[in-house]
């Protein structure tokens, strides 16, 4: 075949064509990037998030993603609880007394502006307060830490606001300690909300990073790292290795796999993780065998063969050292035999045990959920039960549990955490131990009337009445396998100071992070 | 070639439709979202309420016929999560991931018909051997051990390249070298093999009895006529690269559309979710008929025959 000049230009072509293509590649990656920046330097203090937060709406800030990044940094409220003490403290409230049987008195802070330099009142306050709990806004914290209840404000003075409930509610200052402080309209959600915190937002660069800046007239005392810069990774030995690396200096919600080694800081984060059997649906209709799936599981074991020693074996849903704690309440022991027969028993008595049991667990809900739920579906199956595993994103698992439940033909077994960061019990016993708690299949009589009347009580009386909640559940009715207290684990440079707490999961105060000594 | 062109546009209609009806009705059978989006405390009556405003009480058709009429005044939806709107925050992440795959198959094609060609001109060396055996192993790992590999190895104990990130062209290194493994290994095999057969072709021997150097050989013959073939092979596995891109954006955060897919699943981001297929079909299926069109220009046989089944 005769050459043509066609075919030489081409041939000709192909590897300036490549090395053209290899260009053009390094200039797109260079055009795609144009956009971001490198680390800022010393002055930054650089955090690594599981994910970008969906939100900053400052009354959505009890959802774990936003509260970590927004509270007591961007907004504040006007109480906040001292994680170590687990005392009351002042914070835009300076001091308040119940001046009522329903109502509470709250003295605020003088000299206190938001972001954009208004003022903050007793008005500008009881806006805040009316927009989370008393609007049609779909409010997290309304219905997380108010349970619904709405509340009457009064502007009694510039410093001085009164609020009041309908029924009385000696908890009202620890909940306000939930309740973040924007100027936002009572009309609509905002994702960057204008707060009085020591930081403000500066630049949210969607999907990759948020950068905050130390707000200049903050009220209190300027946070000793000028800005602060979150990003986000999904992968917790990726967030791992950028502490390790110095990409970042901090890094949150890792497991003990995720290779932190000696900058891992391992904390009490007052989560508590359960197994909650369906116990309108046999076999789990028979406390027979939910006594034996309690005995079935080797706590101990797993707590040190899948977790590292990072989880404590529990007895009870309540942290140990909130309100209502019962220092009597053991883990359940490992004892198969007992479990085993527990099961014959119930199955001589006509109870279904062969009935097919769902056990269901979220992804990524918690380090080595899909583990634990392995360890569990066999432990099950070793007493007799009939146990499937289905492990379901985060839409889907919510539908089973939360009221309204979705039920199916098996009886449904859910492995789940619940975090109490409020430190009383009466968090967690509403919704968990009431019969129509929003996360609770069954009750009983007398047990919601013993809740209900705690609700009302304070000091000695309050504890006893909790532990005496606590036991009764334990032995009465045992809906729950409860199973571990969590410890939270992060990754902290060696180039900042930062002690984490019982509140790091849910709330990360950067005014008390410092360049290391 | 215009013809060509309309005629292969058409025939991307039907199955581009198909693509985005079914993902449509799927991700509609895949659950309520109220659950992500309302307090765990939300009355009945709100929950209606949510769904009602979102449209989700309707029949699943009715909801596509009034989300087509949506598409065509050019509203894809709003997030429900951030309330921005769908088509823009499906335009911002899109840039991403063409330019990570665009990179990844630029240099995957580059250095496979480097590597190919160089191992068939040198059949059972040390090197063909070689680029044989790291190809298959290059096209055979999984990209998220690979990933994980390449940060533990780069960025923590060498320390030369950023875990992650977006930050410069230096973080994207890992990233696209990840990506263009798979595509690269299967390419290197590909090219190989063509560029064995075409030496073996009598216009080769015949080109060089006329005296033609061996590079003249190589380039104008043997590579001219294995392009057609490695050229289709590369635009499926082009296609491919979207998946490798979620695991790739997942790991590397790289706020892409693959990882913007993945978080709209999760969060049962309906609009956002058909913003992003349609988004990518539609770039697929150009991409398509470019690679139909390249391959038309290199095999005159391609452009006419439609044209002979149609005459």
């Amino acid at each position: 075949m005769p050459e043509t000049a066609s075919t030489q230009r081409r041939s000709s072509t192909i590897a300036p064509a490549i090395v053209s293509g290899v260009a053009l590649s390094a200039l797109l990656a260079g055009c795609a990037s144009a956009d971001t920046s490198e680390s800022d330097g010393d002055d930054t203090l650089r955090i690594v998030l599981a994910g970008e937060p969906p939100t900053l709406e400052a009354c959505d800030s009890t959802q774990s993603p936003v509260g970590v990044v927004s509270r007591s940094n961007i907004t504040e409220p006007l109480t906040q609880l001292n994680p170590t003490s687990g005392e009351l403290e002042p914070l835009l409230a300076t001091s308040w007394e119940a001046t009522g049987d329903t109502e509470w008195t709250f003295t605020l802070a003088e000299g206190v502006t938001f972001h954009d330099g208004s003022l903050f009142d007793a008005e500008a306050a009881a806006a805040a307060i009316d927009r989370s709990v008393n609007t049609e806004l779909e409010c997290h914290v309304k219905g997380f830490i108010f349970e619904d209840q709405a509340l009457g404000l009064e502007v009694v003075d510039e410093t001085t606001l009164a609020i009041t409930t309908d029924t009385p509610d000696p908890l009202l200052p620890l909940r306000l300690s939930f309740l973040e402080i924007s100027n936002a309209s009572p009309d609509e959600k905002v994702r960057e909300p204008v707060g009085t915190g020591p930081y403000a937002i500066s630049d949210w660069a969607e999907g990759t990073s948020l950068s905050l800046s130390a707000f200049g007239d903050y009220w209190g005392d300027a946070p000793a790292f000028p800005e602060v810069e979150y990003q986000w990774r999904d992968e917790g030995s990726v967030r791992a290795a950028m502490v390790s690396s110095g990409e970042a200096d901090l890094a949150f919600g890792l497991a003990a796999s995720d290779g932190a080694e000696e900058l891992g800081q391992s904390f009490i984060n007052n989560e508590t993780v359960m197994l909650r059997m369906d116990g309108q649906m046999e076999p789990f209709t028979d406390i027979r065998v939910r006594q034996a799936v309690n005995y079935a599981i080797d706590r101990e074991a797993i707590a040190q063969g899948l977790f590292d020693g990072l989880v404590t074996p529990a007895g009870q849903l309540v942290p140990p050292g909130a309100v209502g704690y019962n220092d009597e309440i053991q883990a359940w022991s490992y004892d198969p035999e007992l479990a085993a027969e527990l099961v014959e028993e119930a199955a001589a008595d006509g109870v279904a045990v062969d009935t097919p049991i769902k056990l269901i667990g979220r992804i990524e809900n918690f380090p080595n959920v899909e583990d634990l739920a392995q360890v569990l579906q066999e432990s099950m199956s070793q007493i007799g039960l009939n146990v499937s595993l289905e492990m379901m994103d985060a839409a889907t698992e919510l539908q089973y549990e939360q009221q309204p439940f979705v039920r199916d033909e098996e009886a449904i077994a859910l492995v789940m955490p619940h975090g109490n960061t409020a430190g009383d019990a009466s968090f967690t016993v509403v919704p968990y131990l009431t019969s129509d708690g929003v996360v609770s299949y069954f009750g009983d009589a007398t047990l919601d009337t013993m809740i209900e009347d705690a609700a009302l009580l304070e000091g000695d009386e309050r504890q006893e009445a909790y532990e005496d909640i606590l036991e009764y559940y334990n032995e009465e009715l045992t809906g729950l396998a409860v199973l571990f207290h969590q410890r939270g684990l992060m990754a902290v440079s060696e180039f900042v100071s930062y002690s984490p707490d019982a509140q790091s999961g849910d709330e990360v105060r950067l005014s008390q992070i410092t360049p290391a000594s | 070639m215009l013809t060509f062109l309309a005629r292969r546009a058409l025939m991307s209609v039907i199955p581009l439709a198909g693509v985005f009806i079914g993902v449509f009705v799927l991700a509609r059978l895949s659950g309520d979202p109220s659950a992500l989006y309302l307090p765990v405390t939300a009355s009945e009556e709100t929950r209606a309420e949510f769904s009602a405003r979102q449209g989700f009480d309707e029949p699943v058709l009715a909801q596509l016929g009034t989300y087509l009429a949506g598409v065509f005044r050019g509203d894809l939806g709003t997030s429900l999560r951030t309330g921005e709107d769908a088509l823009d925050m499906v335009l911002r992440a899109f840039p991403v991931t063409l330019a990570l795959a665009s990179v990844a198959m630029v240099l995957a094609v580059a250095l496979a018909v480097l590597i190919g060609s160089y191992a068939a001109l040198r059949p059972n060396s040390l090197m063909d051997r070689l680029s044989s055996l790291i190809s298959l192993a290059a096209a055979s790992l999984p990209d998220f051990w690979v990933a994980l590999m390449g940060i533990w190895v780069f960025a923590i104990t060498l320390g030369w390249l950023p875990t992650s990130g977006t930050a410069g062209v230096i973080a994207w290194v890992l990233p696209v070298a990840t990506l263009l493994l798979r595509p690269l290994g299967v390419l290197v095999q590909f090219v190989r093999g063509a560029m064995v057969t075409a030496m073996s072709e009598p216009y080769i021997k015949l080109a060089r009895s006329k005296g033609a150097t061996e590079r003249r050989v190589v380039m104008s013959h043997a590579l001219r006529n294995a392009a057609a073939p490695a050229l289709t092979v590369a635009g499926d596995l082009a296609v491919g690269l979207i998946n490798g891109a979620v695991v790739i954006e997942t790991i590397f955060g790289f706020p892409g559309v693959g990882k913007l897919m993945i978080d709209s699943i999760i969060g049962r981001e309906f609009a956002v979710l058909q913003a992003a297929v349609l988004v990518t079909s539609v770039a697929i299926f150009a991409l398509n008929i470019v690679i139909d069109a390249a391959y038309a220009m290199l095999d005159p046989r391609v452009r006419t025959a439609g044209k002979a089944v149609s005459a």
